[in-house]
C-alpha cells in the first residue's frame, strides 16, 4: 500500500518559538515592582516564529520535523517539514501572521511534497476569535496548486476542556475551528483538535474534515511523546487521510527523537 | 509605589498582582484550589493554549483599565509575566 511507509529511523525535531516575550518577572511584587515586562510602546514590532503549527489551530506540539522514512520496496529518504510565521500587531485586538512552509526532503517523490505561504489577520472579538487569510498551497511539481482564501473561527473558551485542562487531575484540552476557504471552489471545513499530558507522556491528535464537491474528505494527524529530560522528547507521529492540495489518500508514521523549544 | 491606570486610578504593584491572580483564577475553573502566583505557567500549570490566553485581555481592560497588546499577551509565559506586562503599561503616579 504506496500509502502507508515504515519508518525505520529516527526521527529529529526541532522547535525554536523564538518569541520575543516579556521577561519572566519572578520576584514578589511586595519587595519589587515588576520592571522587565515590556512597557507601553516597547514591544518589539515583530515576531518571530519557527517551528510553531502553521495551521490555525496549534493542536500537536508537533515540531519542524526532519524524519527518516522508508516505503516498502523503496531506499530511506528524508522528509523536512518546516515552517516560519512573521507575527505584528495591527491593533490591539488585532494581528497578522506571515507564514512560508515546506514539506519536502532530498528523495521526497515531488508529487508529495508541499510548499505554501499565507497571510493571516487575527480579530479577538471575545468569546470568539477570527481569523481570515489567503494561503497558497502547491505540490512539490507546481502542477497543483491551491490558492485559497479563508475565514474561521472559534470560541476562546466556554466550555469545560475548551482551551484549558478539564480539571486538575485530567490534563485534557479540545478546540474547535470551523472554516470556510474560497479557492478552487468553496470548501468549509470543520477541525477538532485535543491534547492530552499525563506525567511525562503527551498525546495529541487533531483531525480535519473537508467539503469538497459535494464529499467529505478527512484527514488525521497525532502524535505520542514521552518527555525524556529538558526538552528531549521521544516521539511516534502519524497521519492518515487526504489533505490539500492534492486531496490525494496519504499515511505516514514515523519514530524517534524530538526536541522542542518554548511554550507548549 | 504606584501607577495610574488609563483611567488615573492608582494601583500599586501588590494591587495589580492580586487583581490579576483574581482574573486569572477566575479563568482557571480546572486548577482547582491550587495557589496561584507569579511564578505560576499559563500553558504548563493552568493548561491554557495559545488561544485561550486571550481570555485575559477582556477583563484586565474592565478591571485594571489597562488595554493588553493581544499579540504580546500571547507570548507571556507565567502569571508573572502578565503582572508585569499590565503593571508596565501603567504610568507612574
Amino acid at each position: 500500500m504506496s500509502a502507508c511507509r515504515l519508518a525505520l529511523a529516527g526521527l529529529l525535531a526541532a522547535r525554536a518559538a523564538v518569541a520575543q516575550a516579556p521577561a519572566t518577572t519572578t520576584a514578589p511584587a511586595t519587595t519589587a515592582p515588576a520592571t522587565t515586562a515590556p512597557a507601553a510602546g516597547d514591544e518589539p514590532a515583530w515576531t518571530i516564529l519557527v517551528g510553531h503549527s502553521y495551521s490555525s489551530a496549534r493542536a500537536l506540539t508537533q515540531p519542524a520535523t526532519f524524519t527518516l522514512e522508508q516505503e516498502r520496496g523503496q531506499p530511506l529518504y528524508t522528509v523536512m517539514d518546516a515552517s516560519a510565521l512573521l507575527r505584528g500587531s495591527l491593533a490591539p485586538s488585532a494581528w497578522l501572521e506571515l507564514g512560508v512552509r515546506a514539506r519536502g526532503g532530498s528523495a521526497r517523490p515531488p508529487g508529495e511534497r508541499a510548499y505554501g505561504a499565507m497571510a493571516r489577520m487575527y480579530g479577538d472579538l471575545d468569546p470568539i476569535l477570527l481569523a481570515a487569510g489567503y494561503e497558497y498551497l502547491a505540490d512539490g511539481h507546481f502542477e497543483v496548486t491551491q490558492p485559497a482564501a479563508m475565514l474561521e473561527l472559534t470560541p476562546l473558551g466556554g466550555a469545560p476542556g475548551l482551551g484549558t485542562w478539564v480539571s486538575p487531575a485530567l490534563h485534557l484540552r479540545w478546540r474547535p475551528w470551523l472554516g470556510v476557504s474560497w479557492g478552487k471552489g468553496v470548501r468549509p471545513y470543520a477541525r477538532l483538535s485535543g491534547e492530552c499530558v499525563s506525567g511525562r507522556v503527551e498525546a495529541g491528535i487533531e483531525t480535519t474534515s473537508w467539503l469538497v464537491r459535494g464529499s467529505a474528505l478527512g484527514f488525521v494527524a497525532g502524535d505520542l511523546s514521552l518527555r525524556l529530560v529538558g526538552g528531549l522528547y521521544a516521539t511516534a507521529s502519524g497521519e492518515a487521510g487526504r489533505a490539500p492540495p492534492t486531496f490525494e489518500p496519504s499515511g505516514r508514521f514515523g519514530v524517534g527523537l524530538g526536541f522542542r523549544l518554548g511554550p507548549s | 509605589m504606584t501607577r495610574k491606570d488609563e483611567r488615573g486610578h492608582r494601583w500599586t504593584d501588590l494591587g495589580v498582582e492580586r487583581a490579576v491572580i483574581r482574573i486569572v483564577r477566575r479563568l482557571s475553573p480546572g486548577f482547582g484550589r491550587r495557589p496561584i502566583t507569579r511564578k505560576t505557567r499559563l500553558h504548563t500549570d493552568l493548561g491554557w493554549d495559545d488561544w485561550y490566553v486571550l481570555r485575559v485581555v477582556k477583563p484586565i481592560r474592565r478591571t485594571l483599565h489597562e488595554t493588553l497588546e493581544d499579540r504580546v499577551v500571547l507570548a507571556l509565559r507565567t502569571v508573572g509575566d502578565l503582572v508585569a506586562y499590565v503593571w508596565n503599561r501603567m504610568e507612574d503616579a
